[in-house]
């Protein structure tokens, strides 16, 4: 058996190692996920743009009925209707996304009792979503209240 | 056994003569059956003994050998190599600092570790406690309430939620995925009293509500121990905690 190294149970030296920082891989943006993911980011662009213009129609509201028609008028121009539609799909889009992570953050117990299965939890979040379309639809339309 | 040549990139990083990491391509007869892990194997035995990696079992138990393959974190034992292409690039874990070509500092990581108090907290002895113990002399636990928790204690500290978190990309101070789950895993464990003090660390900052839920932490944890779950079930655990403490005399506690 040869000797073993003169260094082998020498005290560490003093100091730190030399360390590179932590690099990211030059693809990092586009692996699926990291797509999907910065999308749901870029979506709050919209939701500022939405809470932007409501403001802006209070104030119409307030400077009288020319402003606020004025306003009502503007909405049926093509670019606000493709907003519109992109706030839509926005809305959707991070619904199904919190839907889907929503069950497991509930914690195993609350007190003695427990939350219900994730999927049930996951089924009845879509029948309260449809639930509450459904009556302001109908509320918006006329047809109750 | 028909072999595959796949070319393997790796990162270099030498402290004491590169100014920044490179990459090395390394062209390797590849056999179907193996991992990630064998390709890098076979580098270090054949082609170039100077790599440095960390690895152990082989077995996806030990959570030593994860690297980024072709920019997602993974186990490298775990991980088949027939699942890429001919072109394979393996980079040390991402958000980590390098130590030397693919072996990454825990010095941050483990002082994260540290810092939720991972140990069965008791409040203080008490004549009630020694009721609880059974025959053996140690608590009795049931199924149900091992359920609770069991998931969150799989963890192997392989570090890939770290790596994938986009938060810890910009925050590198963020406790981070694994932290919290193993904090969050003796929260739920019914013999621990320590909850109160470690919902007081998960509502410091950068803790539980720098978490912006990306999921990444699950989507990539090998053990499927869900630290994404264990985070934001803490986020509602210390906002109960703190509510309690402004309308409960004593913050609610006995």
């Amino acid at each position: 058996m040869g000797a073993a190294h003169p260094e082998a149970m020498a005290p560490p030296k003093p100091g730190r190692t030399r360390t590179a920082p932590p690099q990211m891989p030059s693809t990092w943006w586009s692996a699926p996920r990291i797509r999907t993911y910065l999308l749901f980011d870029a979506t709050g662009f919209i939701y500022f743009l939405v809470g932007f213009h409501a403001i802006h129609m209070i104030r119409a509201l307030g400077e009288g009925p020319e402003a606020w028609q004025a306003v009502m008028s503007s909405l049926s121009h093509p670019l606000y209707i493709l907003f519109h539609v992109v706030a839509l799909a926005s809305v959707i889009f991070v619904a199904v996304r919190f839907f889907r992570l929503f069950p497991k953050a509930q914690p195993p117990s609350i007190g003695p009792a427990k939350p219900p299965p994730g999927n049930v939890i996951h089924a009845m979040l879509y029948v309260v979503w449809i639930g509450i379309t459904l009556v302001m639809s109908l509320a918006l339309s006329g047809v109750i209240f | 056994m028909p072999t595959t040549e796949k070319t393997i990139v790796l990162t270099r990083f030498d402290p004491d003569k590169d100014e920044t990491p490179r990459k090395q391509e390394y062209q390797v007869p590849c056999e179907p059956s193996w991992k990630v892990l064998d390709a890098v194997n076979f580098i270090k035995d054949e082609l170039d003994s100077t790599i440095s990696y960390r690895w152990s079992c082989r077995m996806a138990v030990c959570g030593s050998c994860g690297m980024m393959v072709n920019g997602e974190p993974k186990l490298t034992c775990k991980a088949a190599l027939d699942e890429y292409g001919s072109r394979v690039e393996i980079e040390p874990l991402a958000n980590f600092p390098i130590v030397r070509d693919l072996v990454v500092e825990l010095d941050g990581f483990m002082h994260k570790f540290e810092s939720v108090k991972p140990w069965i907290i008791r409040a203080k002895e008490r004549a009630a406690d020694m009721e609880n113990l059974n025959e053996k002399g140690t608590y009795s636990q049931s199924t149900e309430e091992l359920a609770d928790f069991k998931q969150f204690s799989m963890c192997i500290n392989c570090m890939l939620c770290y790596s994938a978190c986009p938060v810890v990309a910009n925050e590198p101070e963020f406790l981070g995925p694994a932290a919290i789950a193993l904090g969050h895993r003796y929260n739920l464990d019914n013999r621990d009293e320590g909850t109160e003090e470690r919902h007081e660390i998960f509502r410091g900052e950068g803790t539980v509500f720098s978490c912006s839920y990306a999921n990444e932490c699950s989507e990539v944890c090998p053990k499927n121990v869900d630290p994404a779950a264990a985070i934001n079930q803490a986020k509602f655990g210390a906002v109960i905690d703190w509510a309690k403490g402004l309308v409960l005399p004593r913050g609610g506690s006995n």
